[in-house]
C-alpha cells in the first residue's frame, strides 16, 4: 500500500517537474533561435522569414536529443530510490 | 517591532533548518551496550516522531519498538568536532518503509540482529558508526532512528558525510534552476502579457479621456 502511494506521489510530482522543465527548455530554444536570426538579419530580413526560421528550428528541437534528455527527470529519481534502497538494506 | 519582524523573517529558515536537521543522516561513534524491545504507547504529541508499523504489518495504537542502547562519543557542532567525554544514547530501530523520510529502510530486524552481534563490554570496546536521523528528547520520549551500523577499529575516525554534501549541492543547483526558469517565464510570458494588458488599459484610458473632452466641449466648459 505504501509502495502504491509512493508511486502515485512520485508520478504526480515528477510530471509537474517534467512539464516545467520542458516549457523552460523550449522557451530557451526559441529565444536562442530568435537571437540567432536577429543577429544574421539586423534589418529584419524578408517578410515571414523570421517565423519560418523559428518554426523550422523548433521542429528540429521537437525531434532532437535535448528534448529526449528531459525524460531523465523520471529516470534519475527511480535510480536514486533504488540506490538508497540497496544501500540502506544491505548489511 | 523591528525584532519581531526580523524574527518572523528568520522563522521559515529556522523551520526548514530544523526539518533538515531532523531528516538528514548523521553519524555517531558509539559502543552498543544492549538491545531491547519495549512496548510504546504513542501520544498525539510524540506520534509524529515515530515511523509506522514494520513494512507489511498493520498499524495499531500500541506496538513494540526496537531500541539500541549505546554509549556514544560526544561531539560538538553536528558531530564535526569530537569531544573527550562519552554519554549514553538510545536509538530506536524502525522501518521507514516507502514514504517518509525516504531512507527506504525495511531491515530493522536485521539491523537489530547486527546490533546484538556488535555488543561489547567496557574495556574491550567494539566501536561502531551509527548512521541515524532524528532527535533524542527525554520530555517527549523520542529517539533518533538508527539506519545503519558499521563496525570500526578505532573511535578516531574521520566520517565524511557524502550524502549531505551531495544533498546540499543538489539543493543549490535546483534552487538556481528554479530561479532561472522563473526569470525566463517572467521575461517571455508574464511581461509580454502585462504589456499587452497595459496597452489595453492605455487604449481604454485614452478612449475615456476623449469622450470626457468631447462631453466638455459639448457643454462648453474648458
Amino acid at each position: 500500500m505504501g509502495f502504491i502511494r509512493l508511486v502515485v506521489i512520485l508520478a504526480v510530482v515528477l510530471t509537474v517537474v517534467y512539464w516545467s522543465v520542458s516549457i523552460y527548455s523550449r522557451s530557451l530554444r526559441r529565444e536562442a533561435l530568435e537571437d540567432a536570426f536577429d543577429e544574421e538579419h539586423p534589418n529584419g530580413g524578408a517578410k515571414g522569414a523570421r517565423d519560418a526560421y523559428i518554426a523550422n528550428g523548433m521542429a528540429e528541437y521537437e525531434t532532437g536529443l535535448r528534448k529526449k534528455l528531459i525524460w531523465l527527470v523520471y529516470v534519475i529519481p527511480v535510480l536514486v530510490v533504488t540506490g538508497i534502497l540497496i544501500v540502506t538494506n544491505t548489511n | 517591532m523591528r525584532y519581531v519582524k526580523f524574527f518572523l523573517r528568520l522563522l521559515p529558515f529556522l523551520i526548514v533548518g530544523a526539518m533538515l536537521h531532523y531528516w538528514l543522516p548523521q553519524h555517531d561513534v558509539a559502543r552498543v551496550t544492549s538491545t531491547e524491545v519495549i512496548r510504546q504507547d504513542f501520544s498525539g504529541i510524540n506520534r509524529i516522531f515515530y515511523a509506522q508499523a514494520d513494512s507489511g504489518n498493520t498499524e495499531q495504537a500500541t506496538r513494540d519498538l526496537r531500541l539500541i542502547n549505546t554509549e556514544k562519543q560526544k561531539t560538538w557542532l553536528l558531530g564535526f568536532f569530537p569531544r573527550e567525554s562519552r554519554g549514553v544514547m538510545v536509538y530506536r530501530n524502525e522501518d521507514t518503509g516507502w514514504i517518509w523520510p525516504p531512507y527506504f529502510k525495511f531491515d530493522s530486524a536485521d539491523l537489530q540482529a547486527e546490533a546484538s552481534a556488535l555488543i561489547s563490554a567496557a574495556g574491550q570496546e567494539q566501536w561502531v558508526v551509527v548512521t541515524h536521523y532524528g532527535w533524542r528528547n527525554r520530555f517527549l520520549s523520542i529517539y533518533p532512528n538508527a539506519v545503519g551500523l558499521r563496525a570500526i577499529d578505532s573511535p578516531d575516525v574521520r566520517i565524511i558525510p557524502w550524502f549531505n554534501i551531495f544533498f546540499f549541492i543538489f539543493a543549490g543547483i535546483a534552487a538556481l534552476f528554479i530561479r532561472a526558469a522563473w526569470l525566463q517565464f517572467r521575461e517571455r510570458t508574464l511581461d509580454p502579457l502585462f504589456e499587452r494588458a497595459g496597452d489595453r488599459m492605455d487604449e481604454v484610458n485614452a478612449g475615456v479621456a476623449e469622450r470626457r473632452s468631447r462631453l466638455k466641449r459639448l457643454f462648453g466648459r474648458k
